[in-house]
């Protein structure tokens, strides 16, 4: 007899967590997502096409065919290939580690790559830097697949046609003398933002040659705004830095500093440090956040307001006067006299809230802005920090040399517009993609001009690119560009730290590197190695021999020699009042007619630069769990206005005059998605994504083209980029610079997202366990506490006996749920060390995706669902929470498995041997957790999803064995790590903890211990592939029988917690609790953070 | 109605099972002795490029295994050397014979000497030889006396089974850790009262190893297991990941 075992009664009082809007309303979808391990239908072959008789009659038939090919039994002969001459430091198997450094837009991030066998196949941070300090991001991450991506550009390429380096540099001979003509007087360079000394340094070489080029810098998630703001403010060469681990109370203005695209490790990590809590006397910051769509920044926000981004000027605007009324800061004053702020509908409690928090702590507390903002508010918001006395304290200025002669593109596109510019060279980005459009206007027809337009004005462009994309497609010249993994370079992190870069690898296909270009267009001589960089690195005076001093630079990563400091400075409100300020900075609030459109960056794609990165491309967006597409984000009250819901199509139309009057209509289609905690009013476009690369579908294994796509173009997600101008580069709405109306109307048709919000539902109760920090002090138990829990059975009953699990050693995992951001990190590193397939688009919709550790985010409310009047919850909180396999010491899994595939290991792992296993999936549908991926099909060796190819027997997309070519793309494999088995199609697989981690490190020990007893692996010396990468050390791996170790401390906390603990699986992961630090004086308080308090009913 | 079937269908059912089943366990005996390892590996001898000859190097000219395999106490793989090693030697001896032609080319060419690939552990295996040598697993416990080999050949069958023979009892193939690199090593050759000083005795001993005239395999293996705490891996992530 079949018992279904009962969890324990949801409460019907307080508060509750769900995945989705669906699990709310408890559709049948969601309970089939939350019944079944796999959904209907996702464990057979695509269901309206192929039937599975279909599969075994095709199967037949292909292995008749084997048997006549079945010619030899012996194993082919292979060979063991030695070096002629060995290479330095090379021991073949072995990993080598070298320190480099990637080079972004906001400071570099110091690395350590792992190499075997001479390619690169893994990134972690640099532990002897602060600027990484041995955690990573999603895009370093990601970046090694990058280096090997099969559709990168690999070949010169002049008016279109294939060329070679040899034409190139004689090309360029000529160039140069032609440039040289007229001083430079008709050169432009369109480069991004590198942050790199030695690129500076040939700047003012090239500038010295040709004194009358033009240098622009565009970066389309830099705030131009932003930067003026600081500039006015603080001097011309200032650079602002937050201190995180100094504030106490910190104010989010639309920023979302938790996203590394936009704030950087640094200030994830300063953050963070302030909200680990070991014991409850320990303290908190607090976080405000006021933003108009769930950010990573929202989830983290103890209090978080919901704001159209269009409203943000006139709420700091509000607050601003709140401080001014009772500090009487005379800068601050100054500031708010010339500014208006109209009346607002903001609750004045929360805002009084806020202030008198804020000026609680002076010296201690921090505003910030995001870049969106305009410079009303980057001003506002530099003199409130001044008025509560934290310019110095937790925002430091440093002075990083900026060259004055730089311009914007608004200024290069007149330029070109005006005939002034015959030669230019572009350094990566993508400008016909990302500029804003409308730059400029025809000088004749007096219409708006799009970049693209503009280029064709240019005759001489040479573009050095990393695919050739659009922007290659208008120039007349197109270079490789050389990855960072495999060029000589240098940057600055965000606070002017000397980061070297040295090349992992030879460039795989003979691609040139921006110095190394500039270097030809200077006429310098050919290089071999790091000359370039060396002459730099000289300028910083290093002390001692150079040689030893270079090899050091290049050993530890960074110049230890080169220590900015920071600088005295004060907040000049002269400056910043004098400042070009729009009349219209405050709008009207949006209406339901006329909503606002907010364009953000996006976690995935970045600007777009990763457009092509499957591992990107499939992660799971940590906000709406939507992976291979962007959306328009919406609340559910606006989505009822306009009569959507998730996945229907939306037409934005937005009407601007621009500066001279002409008329400009943009317009974008895309799909809607219906976001709790969104702002009204509002609609949320992320930008990076609906880049066209060339050979996009040809991407490796991210096929998936859904059959209702027809009629929409090729694409991953919706470009956002054509609703940006420059004089609205991130909010528009009307009224407002130009905007005349913004419309958002319904199309009428669907479009297929992949969303796995309800993927992997996990029935049960205390999944999630919440308090604030002072119910925490009254109660240090409250994480052992479920409701419900009296009914269980005590103690759980057991069927099966325990492992024994006698090894030394025994491994465990603790994650911190309060410092936990969702950032996803782990997951792509992950990804990377385990051999992860991307599985597409189509595979990801049917519940599919392999990703070993998922984030699960849940939203927390206390107002339940209304089906009567169909009323959301509006504010609901957001918690994540990772989810690797849990190891269980009684496994479900183990016990169902026929073939004991899946068993236990000696040190608690739960194990699962590939080769054994033979698919039944039994093990899957016994786990509570759902941590269990399957193969499918052959996802690392055959194209899944591609086009038709068997015309006449109707077989459209999934998959066709043995009828596609075999074998993955040869760079992709090169990134593989070779200690990690790659699975192959029926096989079962799940997080490892990392074993091949575990048995490097034993085998070490075993080594070094040779004739002794002495064989245990020093405390804590390893750790997990997703342990290393998390930026805020939320994830903490180890020995969990030696009390000491950083992971038995943790389990020591009594915020500990084992999910599913009343099914007596004994779980080897465990979570610290989530704890929140709302402000009692805040209207909202009472609602915060106590989601998983044990209620009892009222009476 | 006549007999539809001949008397002597009576016994046909009966002689088709007998058939069957001499059938049947005629196959199984063939598999289970010319399909597994023991027979399909077992004295492969495939024809290298330049026949290098062990018994020379090792036997008479009394190379160290580690002169050649040099990663072999560091990494999992046991390497086969350079061409440059060779000619650490070659340079001065035998070095106008033919049969050195290959290396001799790689050595101007600078392409490699393909060797052919006897020991070859199928990918989902990681064998480590690093976790073997240095804790008293000598080579010729899996690659048989290369010593004495003109010609390589497998001498071992390597299936999982033999495997796990050594990692369940370690004691019967474990030997002083200086004489894993000692191919002609007997267990015969250990003097009793030298090695109980140096590595002691098990705790559950019924006699005094130093008194003993000869020492067992088992008794050397049993002392060093529990001297050194030797606990090979039987579960799977030992060799399996």
């Amino acid at each position: 007899m079949k018992r279904v075992f009962h969890h324990p009664p949801e409460p019907s009082h307080g508060t509750k967590y769900w995945r989705s809007l669906g699990e709310l309303e408890n559709t049948p979808e969601f309970r089939e997502w939350l019944e079944r391990e796999f959904p209907a239908g996702a464990a057979e072959l695509n269901g309206d096409e192929w039937s599975r008789r279909d599969f075994v009659k095709l199967m037949g038939a292909s292995m008749a065919l084997a048997g006549v090919g079945l010619t030899s039994c012996r194993r082919p002969e292979l060979h063991l290939v030695p070096f002629t001459k060995n290479v330095e430091w090379t021991i073949p198997g072995k990993f080598l580690y070298y320190a480099t450094a990637m080079p972004r837009r906001g400071g570099g991030i110091p690395l350590i790559a792992t190499t075997v066998d001479g390619r690169p196949i893994k990134l972690e941070g640099n532990p002897l830097h602060p600027a990484s300090a041995g955690a990573t991001d999603t895009f370093v991450q990601a970046s090694i697949l990058d280096l090997y991506d099969p559709t990168r550009s690999k070949r010169f390429v002049q008016k279109k046609k294939a060329s070679t380096r040899e034409e190139f540099e004689k090309f360029l001979g000529e160039f140069g003398k032609t440039m040289l003509d007229d001083q430079g007087q008709s050169l432009a360079f369109l480069v991004e933002e590198t942050n790199s000394p030695t690129r500076e340094r040939l700047r003012v070489e090239l500038e010295k040659k040709f004194p009358g080029m033009r240098w622009c810098v565009y970066e389309p998630r830099l705030g131009q705004d932003a930067n003026m703001a600081m500039q006015a403010a603080f001097g011309a060469n200032a650079r602002v830095l937050p201190k995180f681990d100094r504030a106490d109370v910190i104010l989010a203005l639309d920023s979302d500093f938790l996203d590394c695209g936009e704030g950087d490790l640094e200030t994830v990590r300063g953050f963070t440090t302030r909200r680990k809590v070991s014991t409850s006397k320990d303290s908190m910051n607090r976080l405000y956040v006021v933003e108009h769509r769930f950010s990573l920044t929202g989830a983290m926000a103890d209090h978080r307001l919901r704001c159209p981004a269009s409203q943000i000027p006139a709420f700091a605007h509000a607050l601003a006067t709140k401080i001014l009324g009772a500090t009487n800061d005379s800068a601050l004053g100054s500031l708010l006299g010339n500014s208006q702020g109209g009346p607002n509908s903001f609750d004045q409690q929360w805002i009084d809230g806020v202030a008198s928090d804020l000026m609680a702590k002076p010296g201690a507390s921090l505003v910030l802005a995001g870049p969106a903002q305009p410079v009303a508010v980057q001003t506002l918001v530099y003199a409130m920090n001044a008025a509560l006395k934290n310019v110095g304290q937790t925002l430091v200025v440093r002075q990083v040399p900026r060259n004055p002669k730089t311009i914007d593109i608004a200024q290069l596109a007149t330029d070109i517009n005006e005939g002034r510019v015959k030669q230019m060279f572009i350094f990566g980005g993508d400008p016909v993609y990302n500029a804003p459009r409308g730059l400029v206007e025809d000088p004749e027809s007096k219409t708006p001009l799009d970049w693209a337009e503009l280029q064709k004005k240019v005759p001489n462009i040479v573009r050095l690119g990393y695919h050739e994309d659009a922007t290659s497609a208008l120039s007349q010249w197109h270079v490789p560009l050389a990855h960072y993994l495999e060029s000589w370079g240098d940057v600055l992190t965000a606070g002017g730290d000397y980061l070297s870069i040295q090349p992992m690898i030879l460039p795989l296909f003979g691609g040139v590197s921006e110095i190394e270009l500039m270097n030809m267009v200077l006429g310098g001589p050919k290089l071999e190695g790091p000359e370039l960089v060396q002459e730099t690195f000289r300028l910083t005076n290093p002390p001692g021999d150079f040689q030893t001093i270079w090899s050091r630079f290049l050993h530890d990563g960074f110049a230890a020699h080169v220590q900015p400091a920071d600088q005295p400075a004060t907040f000049n409100a002269g400056g910043a009042a004098a400042l070009p300020r729009d009349s219209s900075s405050a709008p009207a609030a949006p209406t339901p007619e006329a909503p606002e459109i907010v364009l953000t960056g996006s976690y995935g794609m970045d600007d777009g630069r990763y457009a092509n990165n499957g591992w990107l491309q499939e992660l799971p967006d940590p906000v709406t769990r939507l992976s291979w597409d962007n959306v328009a984000l919406i609340s559910p009250e606006y989505a009822k206005t306009v009569g959507v819901e998730t996945g229907d199509l939306l037409q934005i139309t937005i009407n601007e005059k621009s500066a001279s009057g002409s008329a400009m209509k943009r317009e974008l289609v895309i799909a809607a998605y219906v976001s709790p905690g969104h702002a009204d009013n509002s609609v949320s476009v992320a930008l990076g994504w609906g880049r066209k690369m060339p050979q996009f579908d040809e991407l490796p294994y991210a096929g998936g083209n859904l059959k209702e796509r027809s009629g929409l173009t090729e694409q991953a997600g919706f470009n956002g980029y054509f609703l940006r101008t420059a004089a609205n580069p991130y909010v528009a709405v009307a009224g407002a610079k130009g905007v005349e109306s913004v419309q958002v109307t319904r199309v009428g048709r669907n479009y297929p997202l992949s969303i796995m919000q309800e993927h992997f539902s996990i029935e049960g109760r205390g999944l999630i366990r919440e308090a604030t920090l002072e119910g925490y002090r009254n109660n240090n138990d409250f994480a052992k506490e479920i409701p419900g829990a009296e009914e269980l059975p005590h103690p759980p009953p057991t069927l099966y006996s325990h492992p024994p699990l006698d090894a030394p050693q025994q491994w465990g995992m603790s994650i911190d749920l309060n410092v936990c951001t969702g950032c996803s990190a782990c997951v792509i590193a992950c990804q990377a060390e385990n051999n992860i397939p991307v599985v597409g688009k189509l595979q990801v919709a049917h519940g599919r995706i392999m990703h070993w550790l998922r984030i699960d985010r849940y939203y927390a409310s206390r107002e339940p669902f209304n089906q009567d009047r169909g009323h959301w919850p509006e504010h609901p909180e957001m918690v994540f929470q990772p989810m690797p396999c849990q190891h269980c010491e009684n496994a479900p899994c183990e016990t169902v498995c026929p073939v004991n595939a899946t068993v236990h290991s000696e040190d608690g792992l739960n194990v699962m041997a590939y080769n054994r296993c033979v698919g039944t999936r039994f093990c899957s549908n016994n786990c509570p957790y759902k941590v269990r991926r399957f193969n499918f099909f052959d996802y690392t060796q055959r194209p899944v999803g591609k086009r038709k190819i068997v015309g006449a027997l109707n077989v459209f997309e999934e998959y066709f064995a043995p009828l596609t070519t075999k074998g993955a793309p040869d760079t992709i494999k090169l990134q593989k790590n070779p200690n990690v088995t790659v699975r192959m199609r029926g096989v079962m697989e799940k997080c490892s903890y990392c074993v091949q981690r575990i048995e490097e490190a034993k085998i070490a020990a075993i080594a070094r211990a040779s004739a002794s007893p002495n064989k245990l692996i020093p405390r804590d010396s390893f750790t997990t592939a997703c342990a290393q990468a998390c930026p805020t050390e939320a994830i903490v791996f180890g020995d969990i029988k030696d009390p000491e170790s950083g992971v038995s401390k943790m389990k020591k906390q009594d915020r500990n917690y084992r999910i599913l603990e009343y099914l007596n699986v004994v779980p080897r992961t465990s979570y610290l609790a989530r704890l929140r630090n709302p402000n009692p004086k805040m209207p909202d308080a009472k609602d915060i953070g106590i989601a998983s308090r044990v209620e009892t009913l009222p009476e | 109605m006549a007999n539809f079937f001949p008397r002597w269908t009576n016994w046909l059912p009966i002689k088709m099972i007998v058939c069957l089943i001499v059938l049947a366990g005629g196959l199984t005996a063939a598999t289970w002795y010319y399909a597994t390892p023991k027979y399909t590996k077992v004295g492969y001898q495939p024809i290298q490029p330049v026949p290098f000859p062990h018994d020379i190097h090792v036997t008479q000219l009394g190379m160290d295994c580690r002169y050649c395999h040099s990663f072999v106490e560091v990494a999992a793989h046991s390497n086969v050397p350079n061409t440059a090693t060779c000619m650490n030697c070659h340079t001065q001896v035998a070095k106008d014979n033919p049969k050195l032609q290959p290396v001799e080319h790689s050595w101007k060419s600078g392409q490699p000497v393909e060797w052919v690939w006897l020991y070859r552990t199928v990918d989902y295996v990681y064998y480590n030889h690093s976790a073997h040598v240095n804790r008293g697993i000598s080579c010729f416990s899996c690659h048989g006396p290369v010593n004495q080999m003109s010609v390589v050949h497998i001498a071992q069958p390597h299936s999982m089974a033999w495997c796990l023979d050594c990692h369940r009892h370690p004691e019967n193939y474990l030997r002083p850790n200086d004489q894993v690199f000692n191919l002609d090593w007997k267990p015969a050759d250990v003097k009793p009262a030298e090695f109980v000083a140096k590595y002691g005795q098990p705790s559950g001993a019924r006699e005094d190893f130093s008194k003993k005239k000869q020492l067992t395999q088992s008794e050397i293996g049993l002392t060093l297991k529990e001297r050194w705490k030797i606990t090979p891996p039987t579960t799977c992530q030992g060799c399996h990941r």
